[in-house]
C-alpha cells in the first residue's frame, strides 16, 4: 500500500483554476467516498480550502494512481490536457511531510496560519465518518495532527500579525485590553477601514461610528458594521468618547489635528486615545502623537510591523522544517 | 530561626525574579514566578510570625521589622491583585522591590537579633503600625505597576515592539485599572493606620504621624485629581511612583 498526494494550491493554479476544483465543507466526506471508489484506491482524504485542494490517497500502485486521478479530475471538470502543470504530485514520505507542512501552516498563503489546522481536521472528519480511512490515512492524519501542534507550541511560526488589520487590532488589544468596552469611530467609508473596522467589531468592540464627507457612503458602512453613522461635521463630539479611531479618507490634508484632539481632552478626561491612520496622504497630524494619552500609528508603521512579523515567521521554517523532519523519521508510517 | 527565614525568603524571591526576567527575555511568558513568590511569601509569614511571639505584639518596632512588614505587605497585595486579575510580569517586577526591601533588613543593625517583649501593647498602637505598613504596601504595588505602564506607554508611543517584555506586558487600561484600585486601599488602609495614630497614646515628637499625614494628603490628592478632572496614564504612573518615593524617603529620616 502506497500513499500519495495530488493537489493544487495558489502557487500552481489560478483562482478561476482552484474554484473548479473546491469541494464544499458538507461535500467533504462524499468527496473522499468518490475518490476512495476509484480503481486501486483503498483510502481518501480530501481537503479543500479557499487556496488550495488535495487528495490523499492510499492506493496498491502509487504512481499509477496519480496518473489515473489526475485523469478523471480533469476529465470531471472539463479541462483540458494542459490544466496537468497546476497540479503537484507528492508519493510516500513526501506526502507524509507535505501533509505536515500545510497542517503546521508552512504551506499557506499567509505563512503560520493557524485556521489551515482546522480545516484539515475537518476533512479528515469527514472522511472518517464516510469510512473512506483505515491504517494509512488514520495514522498519517493522527500523526500530522500532533506534528502541528508541536510545532506551533516549540517554535514562533504563529507569532505576530502580518497583516496591517491584525496588527492594528493587537496594538488595540495591548492598549485596551478585551475590547467589549471599547467604542471605534471611523473616518472614512474606504475598503481598508471596513477592514480594519471588521478585524475591531470580531474581536468584540462594542459599538462603532462611521463618519463620512458623503452622508449616504456613511449610513452603508454603518449598516453593513451593525454601526452608528455620524455626518461628518459632528465628527468632534464623537471623538470625545470613542476609544480607537480609524480613519482613510481621500482628504488631501489632515482632517484630525492636535487641537482637535486637545478640545476632546478634558471631556475624555485623558483616557487614553489610539489613532490608526490608513490615509495617504495621512488623515492625522503628526503632532497628535505628541499627546500624552494618545498612540498614533500610520500606514507605513503598520506595515513595516506585519513586515516585521513575517521575516519573523519565516526565519522559524528551518526549525518548523527540523522539527517535522525528526518526528517523521521517529514513526515508521504505513506508505511512506 | 527568623532570620534564617527572611534570608531564605529574600532567596525566593531572587531566584523567582530572576528566572521571570530570564524568561521575559526569552520571549515566555514567567508562569512560575508567583509560585516562587507563595514561597517567599510563607517564610515572611514565618518570620512575622517568630518576631511576634518573641515581641507579644505586632512585629514593627524597628526598621528592620518595619522593611520586612512592608515587604510581605507589597508581596501580599501582588498575590491578590496579580495572578486573580491575570496580570503577567507583575511579579517579575515586584520580587526585585521585595528583595530590597528585605536585603535592607538583613543588613547588620538593622534588625535587632533579640527582640525586646512589648509591655503593654495599645491596640491603637498596634492598629496604627500594622495599618499603616499595609497600606505601604498597596501603595508600592501602585508604583511597581506605574514603572509596568511607564515601560508599556514608552514602548508604544515609540513603537518598539518586538522585545519579549512588550508581548508579555498587561494591557495599558488594566495597568491603570489596576494602579488606580491599589492607590485607593493603600489610601483606605493609611487613613485608618492615621486616625488610629491620633487614637493612640503618644509622647514626644510626632514627625512620623505629620509625615503620614503629608503622605495622605499627597496621595488624596492625586486620586481627587484622578476622579474628578481626569488624569493621563503618564502623570498618574509618575506621581504613584514618585509619592511612593518620597513618602519613603521622609519616613527614613524621621
Amino acid at each position: 500500500m502506497e500513499l500519495v498526494c495530488l493537489g493544487l494550491n495558489h502557487r500552481t493554479a489560478p483562482v478561476e483554476v482552484r474554484e473548479r476544483f473546491s469541494v464544499m465543507t458538507p461535500k467533504l466526506g462524499e468527496a473522499s467516498r468518490e475518490m476512495a471508489a476509484l480503481d486501486g484506491v483503498s483510502e481518501a482524504v480530501v481537503i479543500s480550502t479557499c487556496n488550495r485542494t488535495e487528495f490523499y490517497l492510499a492506493a496498491d500502485l502509487g504512481s499509477a494512481t496519480l496518473r489515473l486521478t489526475e485523469e478523471a479530475l480533469i476529465l470531471e471538470h472539463g479541462l483540458g490536457a494542459d490544466a496537468s502543470h497546476h497540479f503537484y504530485r507528492k508519493q510516500g514520505g513526501e506526502a507524509a511531510r507535505h501533509l505536515c507542512r500545510v497542517v503546521s501552516g508552512l504551506d499557506s498563503m499567509m505563512l503560520g496560519e493557524t485556521e489551515i489546522f482546522g480545516q484539515v481536521k475537518q476533512a479528515y472528519q469527514a472522511a472518517l465518518d464516510s469510512g473512506t480511512t483505515a491504517g494509512v490515512l488514520n495514522r498519517l492524519f493522527q500523526r500530522a495532527f500532533g506534528i502541528g501542534k508541536k510545532v506551533r507550541t516549540d517554535t514562533r511560526i504563529q507569532e505576530g500579525a502580518t497583516s496591517i488589520g491584525s496588527v492594528a487590532v493587537d496594538l488595540a488589544e495591548k492598549i485596551f485590553g478585551h475590547l467589549k468596552d471599547s467604542e471605534v469611530m471611523i473616518l472614512g467609508a474606504g475598503e481598508m477601514s471596513r477592514i480594519t473596522a471588521q478585524a475591531l467589531v470580531s474581536r468584540g468592540a462594542k459599538s462603532i461610528f462611521v463618519t463620512n464627507r458623503s452622508y449616504d457612503r456613511a449610513v452603508d458602512l454603518a449598516n453593513e458594521m451593525g454601526g452608528r453613522a455620524v455626518r461628518f461635521d459632528d465628527r468632534q463630539a464623537v471623538l470625545e468618547k470613542v476609544d480607537v479611531v480609524i480613519s482613510s479618507t481621500g482628504a488631501p490634508h489632515a482632517i484630525v489635528t492636535k487641537e482637535h484632539v486637545e478640545i476632546a481632552r478634558r471631556a475624555r478626561k485623558y483616557r487614553p486615545l489610539f489613532f490608526i491612520d490608513i490615509a495617504v496622504p495621512r488623515d492625522i497630524d503628526p503632532a497628535v502623537g505628541e499627546i500624552e494619552e494618545v498612540y498614533l500609528y500610520d500606514i507605513d508603521t503598520l506595515e513595516q510591523l506585519a513586515e516585521e512579523a513575517r521575516v519573523r515567521r519565516k526565519r522559524q521554517i528551518e526549525d518548523c522544517e527540523l522539527i517535522i523532519e525528526s518526528e517523521l523519521a521517529k514513526l515508521n508510517l504505513p506508505g511512506t | 530561626m527568623d532570620r534564617a527565614l527572611l534570608i531564605i525568603s529574600t532567596l525566593l524571591a531572587s531566584i523567582g525574579g530572576v528566572l521571570g526576567m530570564l524568561s521575559v527575555h526569552r520571549g515566555s511568558r514567567s508562569r512560575w514566578t508567583v509560585v516562587w513568590m507563595v514561597a517567599a511569601f510563607l517564610c515572611q509569614i514565618g518570620f512575622l510570625s517568630v518576631r511576634g511571639e518573641a515581641r507579644g505584639a505586632c512585629p514593627l518596632r524597628g526598621l528592620g521589622e518595619i522593611l520586612a512588614f512592608l515587604a510581605w505587605s507589597l508581596t501580599l497585595f501582588y498575590l491578590v491583585v496579580g495572578p486573580p486579575y491575570r496580570l503577567s510580569l507583575l511579579g517579575v517586577f515586584t520580587a526585585p522591590v521585595v528583595v530590597v526591601f528585605q536585603v535592607a533588613a538583613l543588613v547588620p543593625g538593622v534588625l535587632t537579633d533579640h527582640p525586646e517583649r512589648a509591655s503593654g501593647a495599645d491596640p491603637w498602637r498596634e492598629i496604627h503600625g500594622a495599618m499603616s505598613v499595609l497600606s505601604y504596601g498597596a501603595l508600592a504595588l501602585a508604583g511597581v505597576a506605574g514603572v509596568m505602564f511607564l515601560v508599556l506607554d514608552h514602548q508604544l508611543k515609540e513603537h518598539h515592539l518586538k522585545s519579549g517584555l512588550f508581548r508579555n506586558l498587561p494591557p495599558v487600561r488594566e495597568l491603570l485599572q489596576s494602579m488606580l484600585r491599589l492607590l485607593w486601599i493603600g489610601c483606605g488602609l493609611l487613613t485608618i493606620g492615621i486616625v488610629a495614630g491620633f487614637m493612640m497614646p503618644r509622647s514626644g515628637a510626632n514627625g512620623h504621624l505629620i509625615a503620614a499625614v503629608a503622605t495622605w494628603v499627597g496621595y488624596a490628592l492625586l486620586l481627587g485629581v484622578k476622579t474628578l478632572r481626569g488624569l493621563t496614564g503618564r502623570r498618574m504612573a509618575l506621581a504613584a511612583v514618585g509619592l511612593f518615593l518620597i513618602s519613603l524617603t521622609v519616613f527614613a529620616f524621621v
